[in-house]
C-alpha cells in the first residue's frame, strides 16, 4: 500500500479509535456501532458476492447463528462481560463451520440458483431456530446486562466492534491483492476458463465463504451483546440479507472500498432521514435514493468515479 | 392416517400453490429473460390487489373482473416505470445487480405510497363468494382458492400461448435466447422488453388479486409475497413458464403433504429444507431452462 | 488524473457523510418556556406500522388534553418519535438517541413486545422509567427496576377472563374437547399457559395442541383436523393475519365449534371492518376497554368516534393514553422529573388509568387484570366478569351467516 494511503487510513483508525474519550453521547457510540457492523457485513459478503460474484442472498443467517451461539454459551456457562465478548469468536467459527459445510455443496451451484439456494438456507435456519427449545425457540435469549456504567460499557462494545471493523477490512484489502482474489476474480469474470487455467476453484470458493461467514458470526455476537436480548426475527431477517447485497453493490463490488462507501452511506441517510417529520416522506426518499443512484452510477459509486477519473 | 384430510390439505395446497405460481410467473420470465430481479414484482402485485379492494368497497365490483381492469391498467404503468427506470439500467454491467438495487429502492417508494393513500391498516377482500366452498362429497373446494387457481390457470395459459403463439411472444424468446441474432433479424430488442417487463407486472397484478382473496394484506405484504416469489422460482426454474406452474403444483404439493402428515411448527422448515436439498442436487430448477 | 478522481470523490464522501450527520443532530431546543420532551421510537413504518400508529394517536391524544389544562408541572408537553421502520435494533438505537442526545424528559413505550423487551434494558442501563406494554412475563422477570406495565400486554393474563367466564357455566355446557393453534412467538407462547391450566381444571380434553409459524397462508387442514377430532372449542392463539385465515377457513369447511377463541388479532379494528358478520362470536380478553367504568373512557370514545368514526376506541390507543397517563401521575406525585423519584412514587402509590386503578409491584407489574370479550354484532363487547358485562355472551356460537 502506498505511504500516504497507509498513512491516511492510520490516521482514520486513531480518530476513530480516539473518539469514545472524548465523553460523546451513548447515542452516537451506538450509531458508529450500527455503521461499523454493516460495514464488517458488507465487507465480509463482498469476499464471495464481490470478488467472486457469487451472491449469497441469505448472508443473515451467519450474523444470526453468531448472535445465537454467543447468546446461548454465554447463557449456559454464565459468562463474564470479558469472556463474552471473547465468546463471539468461537460464535464466528461455528457460523464459518456452517459455511463450510452448506458452502460444499452450493457452491457448485451457478448463478442466480446460488442466489436462491442461500436465501432458502436462511429461511432454513431461521426456522430451525424458532422450533428448536435449546436455541432459544420462539421467546429468544436474554443475556446478562454488564454491570458497568452506560457509557463505558457502549465505548467498550464501539472499540471491539471497531477492531473487528479493522481486521475485516485488512482481510479485505489483502485478498484483493492476494491470489486467492486474483482467483475469485477469475472465477467472476468466467469460471469455466478459471478452471482450464488449472484454478482450484472448488476450494478458494469455500475459503472465500468461510471467511465471508466468520467476520459476520463475531459481529453477530456482539450485536446480542449489545442488544442484550436476542430473537430469530431481529437476526435472521431478509431484510438485513437483501440490505447487506445492497450495501455492497450500491458502493461497488469487488473493490474492498465499495462496501465501506455503500454501507456508510446508506446506515447514515437512514438514520439522518429520520429525522423527518413523516416516516412515510422519508423512506420514499430513501427509496428514490437507490433509484437515482443506480441510473447515474449503475456500476456501483466507485466504479462510477473511476470511469469519471479516467475520462 | 386419514384420507379425507390428506385430499383436503392437497387441495388447498395445490390451489394456493398455482396462485404463487401465478404471481410468480412474471417474475421469473423477467429474470430470465431481461435478467432483471425485480424487486418490486410483488408491490405491484399488491398495488393490483388494493386496486381490486378499493373497487369491491366503492363500486362492488367483483375482483375477477377488477383483475381485467387492472391489468391494462398495470401494464401502461409499467410500461411508464420500464422506459423512466429500468431501460437506463440496461447498459449496465451487471444488469443483474443494478436492477435489484433500483427495483428495491421503487418497492419501498410504492409501499409508502399505497401507505399514504390507503393506510397501514389490513385488508381482506371480501366479495359474496369469500367464505363459502362448493361441497364434493367429504371434500371442500373453497370459492377463493378455486377463483384463484382459475384465475392462475388462465395468466399462465395466456402467457405461455402468447410466448408460443404470438409473433412478439416469439420474438421475446428470440430475444432470450439469442439477443444479438434476434437484432439481426430487426427484433427491436427495447420494445421487446418493455412488453416483457409490463406483462410480467400486469400478471403480478392478477396473482396479487388472486392471493389478495385467500390472506389479508397490508402495504408491507409485498416482502411476504416475494418469499414466495423466490420459492417459485427454486422449483421452477428462472424463465421457464411451465416450470412456474409446475413448481406451483409441485409447492402446492409438497405444503399440503406436511400439512396433513406433520406438526404445523414443521410445515415451513420441512418445506424449505427439502427445497433446499431439492435445489443442490437439482440447481436449474426441475426443468430445463427455457422460455 | 488520479489527483482529480480522489479530489472528485474526496469530496462527494465528505458532501455525503456531512449531509447525514448534519441530519444526525437534534433540533434545538425551543426558547422560554420549555416544555417537557417524552421520546422514544415507534413503528411508524414497515411491518408494524398500523398499531405503532395507533399508540401514537392515544399519547397524541393524551398530550392535547393535558396541554389544554395547563400542562404537565406547569409545562407543556411534546413528543419526539422517531420510526424505528419495525427494526429492534433501530428502536434500541433511537431510545439511546432520545435519551443522551435529545436528552428527553421522558420516555413513552414501544412496540411490538420484541422492541419492548429490547428497550426496557436501555431504559435499566440509564436508570430511565419506561412505562409499556412489556415484552410478556418472561421480559418482568429480568430485574429490571425501572420498566412498568401499565397496563402491560401480558399475554399470560390475556384468556383469565375468558376461562373464569366459561368457569360460571353449569359444567354440562362448557366444551370437553380442545384444538389449540399457537402462533409460534412470544405472544402466542405466552397465551399458551393460561390454556394449559385451566383446561385442566375444567375437564376441556386439548385433543390438538399445535404451533405454526408465522406466515400462515392456508389454515384448512387445521380446520380440517379440528372438525374431525369433533373439537367443540377452537383456540386461536395468533394476530390478525393468521387469525383471519382461521376464521375465513372454519366457515368455508363449515367448522361450527361452540367456542372460537381468538389471541390479538381480534383487536384489531380492521377485525370487525373487514370480517364483517364473519368475525362474530370471537371471543377474547383485554386489559382495556371504552365500556368500563373508568373515568376517562367515554371521553376517549367520544374523540375516537369524532375523529375516526369508530365506535370505540381501539385497544392500542387506548394503550398509549394509559401509558402517558401513568408517567403523568408519576411525574404529578413526584412532583419533579427525577427518574428515581417518579419510579419510586409508582412503586408506592396508587395509579387510576382508564384501565382503571393499578398498583405494581416490585417487577413493575399490576394485579393481573383480566376482561373477557366477545365481539357481538360488529362490537367488542365485555363479557366477564359480570359487573362489567355490556351484553349477555352468545354461546354456543350460532352458525355460520350466508
Amino acid at each position: 500500500m502506498k505511504k500516504y494511503h497507509l498513512a491516511a487510513t492510520a490516521i482514520i483508525i486513531a480518530i476513530l479509535a480516539a473518539f469514545p474519550f472524548l465523553e460523546p453521547q451513548v447515542y452516537y457510540l451506538s450509531f458508529m456501532f450500527s455503521v461499523f457492523m454493516y460495514v464488517i457485513l458488507a465487507s465480509s459478503w463482498n469476499f464471495i458476492g464481490g470478488y467472486a460474484g457469487y451472491l449469497s442472498f441469505g448472508h443473515a443467517a451467519f450474523f444470526g447463528i453468531g448472535a445465537f451461539a454467543t447468546a446461548k454459551i454465554a447463557a449456559v456457562f454464565d459468562l463474564s462481560p470479558v469472556l463474552t465478548i471473547l465468546a463471539t469468536i468461537p460464535a464466528g467459527a461455528i457460523a464459518a463451520l456452517v459455511a463450510l459445510i452448506i458452502g460444499y455443496p452450493c457452491l457448485k451451484i451457478q448463478g442466480p440458483y446460488f442466489a436462491v439456494v442461500t436465501l432458502c438456507f436462511a429461511f432454513v435456519v431461521d426456522l430451525a431456530v424458532k422450533n428448536i427449545e435449546f436455541l432459544g425457540g420462539a421467546e429468544g435469549i436474554w443475556m446478562k446486562i454488564m454491570d458497568v456504567p452506560e457509557k463505558l460499557s457502549r465505548s467498550i462494545m464501539y472499540e471491539v466492534m471497531l477492531l473487528l471493523m479493522v481486521v475485516t477490512l485488512a482481510v479485505a484489502w489483502w485478498l484483493g491483492r492476494s491470489r486467492l482474489g486474483a482467483g475469485l476474480r477469475a472465477i467472476r469474470s468466467d469460471e469455466e476458463v478459471a478452471e482450464t487455467m488449472a484454478i482450484p476453484t472448488a476450494k478458494i470458493k469455500i475459503q472465500a465463504f468461510i471467511l465471508s461467514a466468520f467476520f459476520p458470526g463475531i459481529a453477530g455476537g456482539l450485536f446480542a451483546y449489545y442488544l442484550t436480548y436476542i430473537h430469530a426475527d431481529v437476526v435472521f431477517n431478509i431484510s438485513i440479507s437483501i440490505l447487506i447485497v445492497l450495501m455492497a453493490m450500491f458502493g461497488g463490488g469487488g473493490t474492498w472500498l465499495g462496501p465501506i462507501i455503500g454501507a456508510v452511506i446508506l446506515t447514515v441517510v437512514n438514520e439522518g432521514l429520520s429525522n423527518f417529520a413523516q416516516a412515510e416522506i422519508a423512506r420514499i426518499i430513501y427509496g428514490a435514493l437507490f433509484i437515482v443512484v443506480t441510473i447515474f452510477m449503475p456500476n456501483g459509486i466507485i466504479d462510477f468515479f473511476r470511469k469519471k477519473g479516467s475520462g | 392416517m386419514d384420507a379425507v384430510l390428506l385430499t383436503q390439505s392437497l387441495i388447498s395446497g395445490i390451489m394456493m400453490g398455482m396462485v404463487y405460481a401465478l404471481l410468480s410467473v412474471g417474475f421469473s420470465l423477467t429474470w430470465g429473460v431481461m435478467h432483471v430481479i425485480h424487486i418490486s414484482h410483488a408491490a405491484f402485485g399488491l398495488l393490483g390487489a388494493y386496486l381490486a379492494y378499493s373497487l369491491l368497497e366503492c363500486f362492488g365490483v367483483d375482483p375477477i373482473i377488477s383483475a381485467a381492469v387492472s391489468v391494462p391498467l398495470l401494464f401502461l404503468l409499467a410500461c411508464g416505470v420500464y422506459q423512466l427506470l429500468i431501460r437506463p439500467i440496461t447498459k449496465a454491467k451487471e444488469v443483474i445487480v443494478a436492477s435489484m438495487i433500483l427495483t428495491f429502492g421503487l418497492a419501498i417508494i410504492l409501499e409508502n405510497v399505497m401507505v399514504l393513500i390507503w393506510k397501514a391498516d389490513p385488508r381482506i377482500m371480501t366479495p359474496t363468494y369469500s367464505s363459502g366452498a362448493l361441497i364434493v362429497g367429504p371434500l371442500y373446494f373453497q370459492y377463493p382458492h378455486l377463483v384463484g387457481f382459475g384465475l392462475s390457470i388462465v395468466g399462465i395459459t395466456a402467457i405461455y400461448l402468447f410466448l408460443q403463439k404470438t409473433y412478439t411472444g416469439m420474438a421475446v424468446r428470440a430475444a432470450w435466447q439469442q439477443p444479438e441474432a434476434a437484432q439481426l433479424y430487426g427484433v427491436n430488442l427495447y420494445r421487446i422488453s418493455m412488453i416483457t417487463f409490463a406483462l410480467a407486472v400486469s400478471t403480478a397484478g392478477a396473482g396479487g388479486i388472486s392471493l389478495a382473496l385467500l390472506n389479508s394484506f397490508e402495504p408491507h405484504s409485498h416482502n411476504l409475497w416475494l418469499i414466495y416469489l423466490f420459492l417459485v422460482v427454486i422449483v421452477g426454474g428462472v424463465g421457464n413458464v411451465v416450470g412456474t406452474a409446475l413448481a406451483g403444483l409441485i409447492i402446492g404439493v409438497i405444503t399440503g403433504l406436511s400439512m396433513a402428515l406433520l406438526p404445523f411448527q414443521w410445515v415451513n422448515l420441512i418445506t424449505f429444507g427439502l427445497l433446499m436439498v431439492f435445489l443442490i442436487f437439482r440447481p436449474h430448477g426441475l426443468f430445463k431452462q427455457g422460455v | 488524473m488520479k489527483r482529480k478522481r480522489m479530489k472528485g470523490f474526496s469530496l462527494f464522501m465528505t458532501i455525503a457523510v456531512l449531509c447525514g450527520l448534519l441530519l444526525t443532530v437534534p433540533a434545538a431546543a425551543i426558547g422560554a418556556g420549555k416544555p417537557i420532551v417524552i421520546g422514544g421510537s415507534l413503528p411508524l413504518t414497515g411491518e408494524f406500522a398500523e398499531t405503532g400508529l395507533w399508540i401514537e394517536r392515544g399519547m397524541r391524544y393524551w398530550a392535547e388534553e393535558i396541554n389544554a389544562k395547563g400542562g404537565l408541572l406547569g409545562r407543556q408537553v411534546e413528543f419526539k418519535i422517531y420510526d424505528d421502520q419495525s427494526n429492534v435494533g433501530k428502536a434500541v438505537t433511537f431510545a439511546e438517541k432520545a435519551i443522551t442526545v435529545d436528552k428527553v424528559d421522558l420516555l413513552f413505550g414501544g412496540y411490538p413486545g420484541t422492541a419492548a423487551r429490547a428497550v426496557m434494558a436501555v431504559a435499566e442501563k440509564h436508570k430511565m422509567v419506561y412505562v409499556s406494554m412489556g415484552g410478556h412475563m418472561k421480559s418482568f422477570q429480568q430485574g429490571y427496576t425501572y420498566s412498568f406495565g401499565a397496563p402491560p400486554l401480558m399475554g399470560e393474563w390475556w384468556y383469565e377472563g375468558f376461562f373464569q367466564w366459561l368457569n360460571s357455566l353449569p359444567a354440562n355446557q362448557r366444551p370437553t374437547r380442545a384444538a389449540v393453534y399457537t402462533i409460534n412467538n412470544p405472544v402466542g407462547l405466552s397465551l399458551q399457559d393460561c390454556i394449559t391450566r385451566w383446561t385442566k381444571y375444567l375437564n376441556i380434553k386439548i385433543v390438538i395442541n399445535e404451533k405454526y409459524n408465522s406466515p400462515l397462508s392456508d389454515a384448512t387442514s387445521m380446520i380440517v383436523k379440528a372438525k374431525q377430532m369433533n373439537c367443540d372449542i377452537l383456540f386461536s392463539n395468533g394476530f390478525f393475519p393468521d387469525g383471519v385465515t382461521t376464521m375465513k377457513a372454519a366457515k368455508a369447511l363449515g367448522y361450527n365449534p361452540k367456542a372460537i377463541v381468538q389471541g390479538i388479532g381480534s383487536v384489531v379494528p380492521a377485525w370487525v371492518k373487514e370480517l364483517g358478520a364473519d368475525g362474530n362470536y370471537v371471543f377474547s380478553g383485554t386489559v382495556l376497554h371504552g365500556m368500563l367504568n373508568y373515568p376517562g373512557n367515554d371521553k376517549l370514545n367520544a374523540y375516537v368516534k369524532n375523529k375516526y368514526k369508530l365506535g370505540i376506541y381501539p385497544l392500542y390507543f387506548g394503550f398509549g393514553y394509559a401509558w402517558m397517563q401513568t408517567l403523568q401521575q408519576g411525574v404529578t406525585g413526584a412532583n419533579s422529573l427525577d427518574q428515581t423519584k417518579i419510579r419510586d412514587w409508582l412503586k408506592t402509590h396508587k395509579v387510576n388509568t382508564i384501565a382503571g386503578p393499578m398498583t405494581f409491584d416490585k417487577y413493575g407489574l399490576p394485579a393481573p387484570i383480566n376482561f373477557a370479550t366477545q365481539i357481538i354484532n360488529g362490537k367488542v363487547e365485555l363479557i366477564w366478569p359480570k359487573n362489567v358485562q355490556t351484553k349477555q355472551p352468545v354461546y354456543p356460537k350460532p352458525a355460520w351467516t350466508k
